[in-house]
């Protein structure tokens, strides 16, 4: 029962940089027990700008632990086919910015599910966009 | 151009039909579709228990499409580094935990800080930017 997260990072901004080639496998806190409950892919279309929760912690139906290991893939996958490299959605974590996803960006992140945490979504336009995104937990 | 891309692979067979999701992206300056993230700051640190440290030391121009990747590369799975953004926690890096995030550097307290717990824990990190204010020495 394993989920595992492969990255691949090349560039060619730093002569002699070889670029980053990482995986990991998502395991329980402290230990090496694969991690073991998720929302499943879900996705999410925002057409107005103002903040939305992608994840409301104390809402989830099975409680998430608190301040362990769970980690939340999430990527801007436009609308329709349609990429926009122009149009981001500020992702945000109890109000606080993390940083915004452009058309076609992806980040995976360590959550930390306090029920005060949830997870935020901000479009800088009204044009539809589509976030897909997942969260992997243990659950409490 | 100066090009950088990130790509992911996420794979699960904790639902009925196993799941994989493959995704790359091509980093781009802030709001643009033709010019390339154009800056980077690689590194790779010792971070002993206990105090907190900024990550970047040079903070990025604020709200910029920067990106940055932080890896856990501790091979104690019980050691992990706690990551802070402006007093809000996000997230705990356990041994072999890596995340990357598009990073907004909003204000002069948005940098990213980590702290490290269990003992010395090695990471790896590196940003992608469009520009920094270097500190005159």
């Amino acid at each position: 029962m394993a989920t595992t997260a492969t990255i691949n990072i090349s560039s060619n901004i730093a002569p002699g940089f070889s670029g980053i080639q990482e995986s990991m496998t998502l395991t329980q806190a402290g230990t090496i027990t694969d991690i073991d409950s998720t929302t499943g892919l879900q996705i999410r279309k925002l057409s107005a700008t103002g903040a939305v929760d992608l994840v409301t912690m104390a809402n989830e139906l099975v409680e998430p632990k608190d301040s362990v290991a769970a980690k939340m893939y999430i990527r801007n996958i436009g609308y329709k086919g349609v990429i926009d490299k122009s149009i981001g959605v500020t992702i945000g974590v109890n109000a606080e910015p993390i940083g915004k996803l452009y058309g076609g960006d992806w980040m995976m992140l360590p959550l930390t599910c306090i029920d005060a945490d949830d997870v935020t979504a901000n479009p800088e336009t009204d044009d539809t966009v589509v976030l897909e995104y997942v969260l992997y937990y243990e659950e409490n | 151009m100066a090009t950088t891309t990130a790509a992911v692979t996420l794979t699960s067979d904790l639902l009925s039909a196993p799941m994989s999701i493959s995704a790359t992206t091509t980093c781009m300056k802030a709001g643009t579709t033709a010019d390339g993230l154009d800056q980077m700051e690689y590194g790779y640190v010792d971070i002993a228990s206990g105090t907190a440290y900024d990550i970047i030391g040079n903070t990025p121009t604020a709200s910029k499409a920067s990106k940055l990747y932080v890896k856990n590369h501790s091979t104690d799975e019980t050691y992990y580094v706690s990551v802070v953004l402006d007093a809000q926690a996000i997230g705990k890096l356990y041994g072999g935990d890596w995340m990357f995030i598009p990073a907004d550097f909003h204000d002069g307290n948005a940098d990213i800080e980590i702290t490290a717990t269990g003992g010395t824990n090695k990471i790896c990190y590196a940003l992608f930017h469009e520009g920094t204010t270097l500190v005159a020495s």
